[in-house]
């Protein structure tokens, strides 16, 4: 029975239990044996990001540790958290060192959950139903530091009933870039009603995306135009019966 | 004898002053071309794509040619590349004869600057891009292509190259050389793209073909 | 542009752009954008080509100083004349030098960015010295006065009317709306300054150092004008545009102009070594290249941020920054915008002067997706985003104090997870009160500067108490 830890992730945490907890009942129903380490926190991503290196080591050795603990993949509902571990998590610590080491190997172990049920679990269909017409947000991180450029579209082809509608500026940043929102507001506050236009033109009544953060603003930004356009994690447009 | 700009840039680069050249990475293998009525045919095509006017024309057309030419570009001045080849082809004679006035290619801008037409062949061909290659020297002045509001480039299949590789390992130790891809052009205001801005607005290929029965 | 800003306010710059601006510059790389695929999907070699101007770039900038000595000599014995300008005031005043031994009254101008960092004109004016900007854009905004919004369509965020507007006053006529009657005055007017300018001053594309030639690849002909007409000629270019040879002008011009606009080639590229050798063929008498540091070589230093002289200068970056996209050239506060801008004046004018400028980014990763030199923008952003968080070998950290100090504090929370989850039990009834309709629409500072423009969704941070007592036989904790 192939086993994995649950990567939660700060913003999945505060924000979308809901998710986590669709992710927990996917996973299990595929038959994965799933735990959960409590000590985890956040990946460490937005100091990282924002150039706080220093500050972001002690974070990302609490993660360490915490995941640690089991030799177990680990699986998180974001692209990008994952590729801070993968990706980032090395640069953090001196060649040689223990926590050089571990964080490699957490690396080498570290997958964001489209990725895990397609290239890992090579499983394309969950028994969803979702008869609505869906459009899709390619999340920046998730589609350019993860590489991963079909997976989220082939598990949305699975679904039953789903109406695909292409937008028209699907790879486009919806403006959310972690602490940038919070940094330079206007500008993101334009780029994410770009978005929000671009995803009431397609004439999708559902817009789903891999990104916790992506979808904070985007469902938000649809809120405030007064769209009743529905935002999904594709998590949750999986779990739909 | 160094200068403090490079002593500054060796010191950033922590090496000592006279280092070993590393390796250069590999550049890519040049274009084979392909047969020559197909590069013909791709340069003219190219030319045309950018708005210019390219054409085979046979050596006996040429004084029909430049009647035409004349008459749609309301051409009253020109002036000529002084080459063996366009002077075989009595180029500036039969301007003469079609009542064009001749002006030196050796003049001084000023007078250079009121032709309307100036007439230059090429050194080479890219088909690729559709772009004419001219050297310089007193018989090739650079502003014969450059300052009149029409350029004609009387042409020959010899003149092509596969690719620039070609030209450049033929060209490179002059003191000029000048690519030529389709008339003067901007997109400056609005986007709108306005042809004939500083330099000509009117590029004319003619690529001399003999036909095989001659 | 005159002289170099003292600070770069890309926050307050960014907050009063006029609506017109993001529009016109959408429209402009939107055609860019389109015309680049095109040209891209007709070579199925573009990762090579863009592999190898990779590397061959990279090649250069470590070996800059041999190809520098190798590019000066060639251009002695070609019978040009070589200057070495340390600073932009040593560039200025070897150009007015130059410009007094000559006589020279009125200068012609072929579009260069190297000059307006540097802010040549404003200098030469100042010394009674006539600079006329000669591409149609910079002609354009020169009448205008104000700076350019794109790299390569600077005035692109003026409309036609305006255009004519400025032509009408600034020229005493009654300019027409209409772009190509407005681009046949401006060739009119210009066409007489060519043939009566005593100097031409261009920048360069590249410098190549086989053979001491500069390249410029333009459209409209006035750099040919420059460097035709006027029997001097002086270009000032940045030491950074030095490449080893010909042949490796063959990747470079193959993914310029296709990167730039989506043409093939530019109009024209010009390669000049030296001066003219015959009188009859026209070309300058005196040709003078001013080689330019401005502070280069020290970048030179960090491995990291010296990537960025890799750049040929296209603006694929800029058409494809969601960012740029939304605010255009001015919100970057110096002669250069988009992502290169935001890595390169940082470099240039330090982290004290531009410090919001690595943060203007969502770091997306689109420009690096096209830049056909594969310069790791995003890469540089952060690594100069930890320059003025928490300083490095070149400078000390510029953060405020007050956005360190929450930084400090986050850190703490995130690594002590007792901190962070006794935060993440509290926060839900303390933020309940914010709640409307199953939003929060306005919650305090900072998250204000969230909520001003979208709601924040409620904090539910119900996963780990669920975890615990809804699943006590499934559910395992790893931390036993």
């Amino acid at each position: 029975m192939p086993k994995a830890q649950l990567f939660i992730t700060c913003l999945g945490d505060q924000f979308y239990t809901t998710t986590l907890q669709n992710m927990t009942h996917i996973l299990e129903r595929l038959g994965v044996d799933v735990s959960f380490p409590s000590e985890q926190t956040c990946c460490g991503q937005p100091l990282f990001n924002n150039g706080f290196e220093e500050k972001t080591r002690p974070v990302a050795l609490n993660f360490l540790r915490a995941f640690s603990k089991s030799d177990a993949p680990i699986v998180a509902p974001s692209g990008s958290c994952v590729s801070m571990v993968k990706h980032h998590y090395a640069e953090l610590f001196k060649e040689g060192t223990p926590e050089h080491a571990l964080a490699v190997d957490i690396a080498s172990r570290t997958y964001e959950f489209t990725e895990y049920l397609v290239n890992v679990l090579k499983v394309t269909d969950v028994g969803a139903v979702y008869p609505h017409k869906v459009t899709y947000h390619a999340s920046c991180h998730y589609l350019r530091e993860m590489g991963l450029k079909t997976e989220a579209k082939t598990l949305l082809n699975q679904v039953k009933g789903l109406e695909f509608v292409q937008l028209k500026e699907e790879e486009t940043c919806c403006g959310f870039g972690g602490a940038f929102t919070v940094t330079y507001p206007e500008v993101s506050r334009s780029m994410m009603e770009n978005k929000v236009k671009d995803i009431v033109a397609s004439g999708a009544d559902t817009v789903v995306m891999c990104e916790p953060g992506c979808l904070m603003n985007v469902a938000g930004g649809l809120h405030k135009a007064g769209s009743h356009i529905r935002a999904m994690h594709i998590i949750d447009l999986l779990s739909s019966q | 004898m160094t200068n403090p700009i490079l002593e500054n840039i060796r010191r950033s680069l922590a090496r000592t002053p006279h280092p070993t050249r590393s390796l250069r990475p590999d550049i890519l293998e040049p274009r084979l071309p392909e047969s020559e009525d197909s590069e013909v045919e791709r340069f003219l095509l190219e030319v045309n794509k950018l708005s210019g006017k390219a054409e085979r024309l046979e050596q006996a057309n040429i004084l029909s040619a430049l009647q035409s030419l004349i008459v749609e570009q309301n051409i009253r001045k020109a002036t000529v590349w002084n080459t063996p080849r366009l002077n075989q082809l009595q180029i500036t004679n039969h301007l003469s004869s079609l009542g064009v006035e001749l002006v030196s290619p050796n003049a001084d801008k000023h007078t250079s600057a009121q032709c309307d037409l100036g007439i230059t062949e090429a050194d080479f061909l890219l088909p690729e891009t559709g772009t004419l290659v001219l050297r310089s020297s007193a018989e090739k002045p650079r502003a014969v292509s450059l300052a009149p509001r029409v350029h004609l480039a009387i042409v020959r299949p010899e003149m092509l190259r596969a690719d620039m590789h070609q030209v450049f390992a033929e060209a490179k130790d002059g003191n000029y050389l000048v690519f030529i891809t389709g008339p003067s052009r901007t997109a400056d205001i609005e986007l709108t793209v306005t042809l004939g801005v500083h330099g000509p607005k009117n590029l004319y290929v003619w690529m001399i073909v003999q036909t095989s029965n001659i | 542009m005159s002289e170099p800003p003292a600070y770069i306010g890309f926050e307050e710059y960014s907050e009063h752009i006029p609506a017109s601006i993001p529009a016109a510059v959408q429209q402009a790389t939107s055609r860019f954008v389109s015309g680049r695929a095109a040209r891209v999907a007709e070579l199925p070699e573009w990762e090579q080509l863009r592999q190898a101007g990779s590397e061959i770039r990279l090649h250069t900038i470590e070996n800059m100083d041999v190809y520098l000595a190798q590019l000066e000599e060639k251009i002695l014995s070609a019978g040009g004349h070589v200057h070495w300008a340390q600073t932009a005031e040593d560039a200025n005043r070897i150009v007015l030098q130059i410009a007094k031994e000559h006589n020279v009254k009125t200068a012609v101008k072929s579009k260069s960015m190297a000059t307006e960092e540097i802010g040549l004109n404003h200098f030469l004016e100042k010394e009674n010295i006539q600079i006329i900007e000669t591409d149609l854009g910079e002609y354009i905004i020169q009448l205008a006065g104000t700076g350019p919004s794109h790299i390569i369509v600077p005035a692109v965020h003026l409309k036609k009317e305006e255009i004519a507007a400025i032509f009408s006053e600034k020229l005493d006529m009654n300019a027409p709306a209409d772009p190509i009657e407005l681009a046949r005055i401006a060739r009119e007017i210009l066409r007489e300054k060519f043939l009566t300018a005593e100097m031409g001053i261009s920048g360069g594309n590249f410098l190549v150092a086989e053979t001491g030639t500069l390249v410029m690849v333009t459209n409209e002909g006035n750099g040919r004008m420059c460097t035709t007409m006027p029997e001097l000629h002086v270009a000032v270019v940045g030491i950074d545009k030095i490449i080893p040879d010909w042949e490796s002008l063959t990747v470079f011009l193959k993914l310029l102009a296709r990167s730039a606009t989506g043409q093939k080639l530019s109009t024209y590229t010009q390669f000049i070594t030296g001066p003219r050798h015959e009188e009859g063929e026209f070309g300058p008498k005196e040709f003078h290249l001013i080689l330019l540091d401005n502070g280069r070589s020290n970048i030179l230093q960090d491995p990291i941020g010296r990537e960025v002289f890799k750049c040929i200068r296209c603006g694929a970056c800029a058409n494809v920054c969601p960012v740029y996209k939304n605010v255009g050239g001015f919100a970057y506060g110096w002669f250069i915008s988009g992502p290169i801008g935001a890595i390169l004046s940082p470099q240039m004018l330090g982290i004290k002067t531009a410090r919001e400028l690595p943060y203007a980014s969502t770091l997306c990763g689109a420009c690096a997706d096209v830049c056909p030199v594969k310069i790791p923008i995003p890469t540089i952003l952060r690594h100069l985003r930890r320059r003025v968080a928490e300083g490095d070998a070149i400078s000390l950290p510029t953060i405020p104090v007050p956005i360190r100090a929450a930084a400090g504090l986050s850190s703490l929370a995130l690594a002590h997870n007792w901190i962070y989850r006794f935060g993440a039990l509290i926060l839900p009834t303390l933020m309940s009160i914010f709640k409307r309709n199953g939003w929060i629409p306005s919650a305090p500072y900072p998250l204000s500067r969230w909520t001003k423009s979208r709601p924040l969704p409620p904090f539910t941070s119900h996963f780990r108490r669920w975890w615990k007592t809804a699943r006590p036989t499934q559910g395992k904790d790893s931390t036993r």
